[in-house]
């Protein structure tokens, strides 16, 4: 599989990214203002803040060139992952239904939490639960339409950092394809840090590409 | 205090105003989130 990782001028996660695909199979950088995917295998929309985050978080960006190409990619089907930033992006591109409003506390937060993994998708396989950090200030999910069978990942009892909707920290398109999530399963792929919980999603498209 | 109001102001010198409400709804504005008012 080789995992192609999205760069906006002011992605900061994307080198994270890499190395996270790098541990399941090939990955290269994705410049913005390309249209061309390059023959990769499942895109991935890093965190950061993307064009600055001017206007609304993830709004910008949703109208790069390379963008284009992600939406015509995830319509066929391909994986498409968008972490934190990339999943902002991802539901202004409506890859995704929702919103990211401000966390309730309206401070960022940056902390280590339990994920359960509610939902099959080509990024997750349901029935385990994940230690992984989150870090952000705009994640508290909205979606007042949600179908809930699109819940992919769901913030452990008691641990949700942003006050979002029925605890949910990542959904899914319907087709299951395309996943989105506050979390940022790169930043835990190794356990010298502490948990390589991470993996599972690299891995899941993995198992899924190859059989 | 009655009413408090804290928002975003997006001024556009424009010639057609055709298109504002359309600009609106796909970038100025998150319809999902946010709430808008043309001013002219």
């Amino acid at each position: 599989v080789k995992f192609g990782v999205v760069q906006f001028p002011g992605s900061c996660d994307h080198r994270d990214a890499l190395d996270a695909a790098r541990r399941v199979g090939d990955a290269q950088l994705l410049w913005h203002g390309d249209h061309s995917l390059d023959g990769i295998d499942a895109v991935i929309v890093p965190g950061g803040f993307s064009y600055g985050d001017y206007l609304r978080v993830g709004a910008i960006a949703r109208f790069s060139p390379l963008m284009e190409s992600v939406i015509a990619f995830a319509g066929d089907g391909g994986p498409v992952l968008g972490i934190c930033n990339g999943f902002q992006v991802l539901c202004e591109a409506h890859l995704l239904p929702g919103a990211l409003l401000p966390n309730t506390s309206l401070r960022f937060v940056c902390r280590q939490v339990d994920i359960e993994v509610v939902r099959d998708s080509d990024w997750s396989q349901a029935g385990v639960t994940l230690s992984i950090p989150v870090k952000h200030t705009t994640g508290r999910y909205f979606a007042p339409d949600l179908d809930p069978a699109q819940v992919v990942f769901r913030y452990a009892n008691g641990q949700n950092p942003n006050g979002s909707q029925n605890d949910i920290a990542g959904v899914r398109n319907e087709a299951g394809n395309v996943v989105g999530l506050m979390p940022h399963p790169e930043h835990a792929v190794d356990p010298l840090t502490g948990s390589a919980d991470g993996l599972h999603l690299f891995e899941s498209v993995l198992r899924e590409r190859v059989g | 205090v009655e009413n408090v109001h804290v928002g975003r102001l997006v001024e556009l010198d424009v010639e057609d105003e055709s298109q504002l409400d359309a600009m609106c709804q796909k970038l100025l504005a998150n319809p999902l989130i946010e709430d808008y008012e043309i001013v002219k």
